[in-house]
């Protein structure tokens, strides 16, 4: 029998410095494993298709559809606050679609159409005074009305809120004036067209103003605004509930009870979940998935071109950090355009997108959606695979190959997938690419200090091509990691940003395309088609070029 | 006793402070920024720096930690940067589900282990042995995710019987809990049970060919008390020693069955909280990791004393 003596030399004995070590073993054990997403940003679980094939799905027939029924999401990310003056996550708008309109939407065509304004807005000659008519006889979740003095309220809150996620959509706004209760005038301090698309997304998002009042920051923990369904409970990294809101202006086009929105993390298990009838609806489907869930006859998968891209960024300049004055880099990739033109050659897009997503998502030269209403000829042009023309332009650079690059990219199985086909894909251009795989909250560390040389990255979209652009490449932007700065690239896009023709909008981004290609900062690689799946007995349920799921009027089939 | 007492409390003290230390420090070294991953998309520099100040991330590291401790100390977390909640609301939502899962797992383990083990010692080269043994080195070492998905894809895919995912609360509707949660309790169960079968199977060899239990046979007493009473009595130290070892096992191993069955628990917390830099959040999980720990070990040494008399907490060996 053994025996155990206690509190003599036992074996047993709690030894302070080694549980503390474990305790952080475990913590940097869970650091190096991989994240199952990358939340918002850099790289989302997949969402894609080849050129062509959008299906958003289509509205519910009134004749086909019963009342009543709770349908079950299954998501992917936790969105995070509930309040659209904080919201930084994008996967929060799937849950505001539901229970917070806005002044405009999105269509399937990614235009902007009225939703709680009654049209489009009116702009001024000078374009620095923006008017926009109001919805009538519209009520918030707790019963008060919609009007002017709402949209002041929440405008006002999204300009002055210290944490406010807005303040830079909205633009260089100077004042909202209230004429009367069904029109709203916003005062800028020069012209800025990415209003309207800022409008149309979590800005335009109206509040009720005694909700406002009644919580102030704490808004998120019951949240009111006007929509088909209001907000009913959540669990932290659970679920969160909303319940069709009998106050709403067309609460006889609502055909559900509830609407459950529950986060899965893992692809895999949202697709366990839609089989077993547990969920009617999961996000963000795996390209690996798609084929079989294709074969299963209950269900269907929606797709839709995101706005946004995935690339690759050159750090050109970016030395002490960014948004700090860009320095030369002693590296022949940093200093000489034709190295990463000829970086640029050595990709073949098509083989890319073919091998790692199995051909779901669509191939990108460019910032500019084939899906926006201001892609041009100039905006899809393409720097075609050539390795012979990479090698020439790396000889012309009198560089020696082959030519040695460290790519940084976040360790997601995807991201890592596609690291490999373009190391293998690069060695033909004279390209040595080495892959330095790390975790996604280091990654966006590193990236913004400027420790690295190459570097994946990818921007969700949205709806207006400056939020797109812009901050990337502009010279200081807040998210120009690559530290490049083009005094001529500023020009056009600060003109785009200022004009209000569409025309002439589109036909300054095919320049500033034309110029982004030529100096090769950010090599543009494929963008994503959001995936949905769905159960067929679900009805009416939408994903257009937001990548929003529009739910709040689905309905199950009779 | 008395001095047995505070020992232990001193060690368990000390072990707190360091763990706290080690942990406040070790996760500021880590690469990454809280104010980053909280930044999303939207990453103006007037935003990270309105993030960075409301959660006190612009302070020196050193002023952190003091006001860290201070709030601690009056048992207050703070706010969780993630979610903008404070760590103590969502520490009760997320401890009773862990808690749950893990009480059902342990009890679930140490039924079926200590049964399988029995019985694999008492029919020693029978297959019933074999069976036990063979069961033990499967639940040894299939990984919990695997079993878990096989789990989802025939149990609640194939043929309906449960879940796939989802938690409904003890109080709201106990059945309904218990359908939610006893397949997410038997994956974490698995490797438990696997490792106490083996254990009790190897100490009631060891009893079972002890002289007491032979004097116990010789006094004529009916095999089941025999394995009851006084072999299985014996052995059940190890068990229980064991379970109190296993725990830390268990947490990690609930991380991995809470993110498979979508379970709003502790170990899914932790795992958002790291990946997203959270830093309050972290530092209460292993504050209360560590209790957790320092406590169970405390009270499984006491249960020695319970299970075998000769074991007395007074620093002597018996």
């Amino acid at each position: 029998m053994t025996k155990l003596p206690i509190g003599g030399t036992s074996s047993r004995k709690l030894d302070p410095l080694r549980t503390a070590v474990a305790a952080v073993a475990v913590l940097c054990t869970v650091v190096a494993c991989s994240p199952v997403d990358s939340g918002d940003g850099g790289n989302q679980t997949d969402n894609s298709q080849p050129a062509g094939q959008d299906s958003f799905g289509t509205p519910a027939d009134p004749a086909a559809v019963k009342q009543g029924g709770n349908l079950v999401i299954a998501l992917s990310a936790e969105p995070d606050a509930l309040d659209p003056t904080l919201s930084r996550s994008l996967y929060s708008r799937y849950v505001f679609q539901a229970m917070c309109q806005k002044l405009y939407d999105v269509d399937e065509k990614a235009q902007v159409v009225p939703q709680l304004a009654t049209a489009l807005p009116v702009t001024s000659g000078d374009g620095k005074t923006v008017t926009i008519s109001l919805r009538q006889g519209a009520r918030f979740a707790d019963g008060t009305q919609f009007d002017s003095a709402a949209v002041k309220a929440t405008l006002e809150r999204h300009l002055t809120n210290a944490r406010s996620a807005r303040k830079s959509e909205l633009g260089p706004i100077d004042g909202v004036d209230t004429p009367d209760p069904q029109t709203v005038v916003l005062r800028l301090k020069q012209p800025f067209a990415p209003l309207l698309g800022a409008l149309a997304d979590r800005a335009g998002m109206i509040m009720s103003p005694k909700a406002l009042q009644s919580l102030g920051d704490e808004f998120a923990s019951a949240p009111v605004c006007v929509g088909p369904f209001k907000f009913a409970k959540r669990v932290p990294q659970n679920s969160i509930d909303v319940v069709k809101d009998p106050n709403y202006y067309e609460a006889d086009k609502v055909h559900l009870d509830t609407i459950s929105w529950r986060i899965l993390t893992d692809a895999s298990i949202r697709a366990a979940n839609l089989r077993s009838g547990d969920a009617q609806v999961a996000d963000s489907v795996s390209t690996q998935d798609v084929a079989s869930l294709r074969q299963d006859a209950s269900l269907s998968v929606l797709q839709s071109q995101s706005l946004g891209y995935q690339g690759l960024t050159l750090n050109i300049g970016n030395v002490d950090g960014v948004r700090t004055t860009p320095k030369p880099i002693n590296r022949p990739i940093a200093q000489n355009a034709k190295v990463r033109q000829a970086f640029e050659h050595a990709i073949d897009r098509k083989v890319l997108v073919e091998a790692v997503f199995n051909g779901l998502h669509a191939t990108a030269c460019s910032p500019i959606s084939p899906a926006s209403p201001f892609s041009s000829p100039e905006a899809q042009a393409c720097p075609a695979h050539d390795p012979a023309k990479a090698k020439q332009l790396l000889a012309e650079a009198g560089v020696p190959t082959p030519y040695p690059v460290t790519l940084l990219a976040s360790n997601t199985p995807d991201t890592l997938r596609l690291a490999q086909a373009l190391q293998s894909m690069v060695k033909d251009g004279g390209f040595d690419l080495k892959i330095n795989p790390v975790e996604y909250s280091s990654l966006l560390d590193e990236q913004d200090r400027g420790n690295f040389e190459l570097l994946q990255l990818g921007w969700s979209g949205r709806i207006d091509p400056d939020a797109n652009i812009t901050n990337f490449v502009g010279t200081l932007a807040s998210q120009n990691v690559a530290g490049y700065s083009n005094p001529q690239l500023d020009a056009i896009l600060t003109q785009a940003r200022q004009a209000s023709d569409v025309e002439e909008r589109k036909k300054l981004y095919g320049q500033a395309v034309t110029l982004l290609q030529q100096d090769d900062a950010l090599i543009y690689l494929y963008r994503q088609r959001n995936l949905t799946a769905v159960t067929k007995q679900v009805q009416g349920l939408q994903v257009f070029p937001d990548g929003v799921i529009r739910a709040a009027f689905a309905g199950f089939a009779k | 006793m008395a001095r047995y007492l505070l020992t232990r409390a001193w060690q368990s003290a000390l072990t707190l402070l360091l763990s706290t230390i080690v942990v406040f420090f070790g996760v500021r070294a880590l690469p990454g920024d809280p104010a980053l991953a909280l930044a999303g998309e939207d990453r103006s520099p007037e935003a990270l720096e309105a993030i960075r100040h409301h959660y006190g991330l612009d302070q020196p590291v050193p002023v952190q930690f003091a006001q860290y401790v201070e709030r601690t100390v009056q048992g207050d977390f703070g706010v969780s940067i993630r979610t903008g909640v404070p760590v103590s609301s969502m520490l009760t939502t997320a401890l009773p589900v862990t808690a749950e899962l893990a009480v059902l797992a342990i009890l679930i383990a140490a039924l079926l282990g200590v049964g399988a083990g029995v019985l694999a010692a008492v029919r020693r080269g029978r297959p019933a042995e074999w069976l036990a043994n063979g069961m033990a080195l499967i639940g040894l070492s299939v990984p919990h995710f695997w079993l878990g998905l096989l789990a989802i894809l025939y149990l609640s895919v194939a043929t309906g019987l449960f879940p796939a995912s989802g938690f409904v609360p003890l109080l709201e509707d106990p059945v309904d809990n218990l359908h939610h949660i006893v397949l997410p309790a038997v994956i974490l169960g698995t490797g438990l049970a696997a490792i106490i079968m083996r254990q009790t199977r190897s100490a009631m060899l060891d009893s079972l060919s002890s002289d007491y239990v032979r004097t116990a046979k010789a006094k004529g007493l009916p095999p089941r008390a025999v394995i009851t009473r006084h072999a299985l009595r014996n052995s059940l130290i190890v068990v229980v020693t064991i379970v109190g070892l296993q725990l830390g096992g268990l947490i990690s191993g609930a991380v991995v069955t809470e993110q498979i069955f979508g379970l709003p628990g502790f170990g899914k917390m932790t795992i958002d909280a790291v990946f997203q830099r959270d830093y309050p959040v972290i530092q209460a999980v292993v504050l209360l990791t560590a209790t957790a720990y320092i406590v169970i070990n405390f009270f499984v040494d006491l249960l020695y004393s319970v299970i075998d008399p000769r074991i007395r907490v007074t620093g002597d060996p018996a």
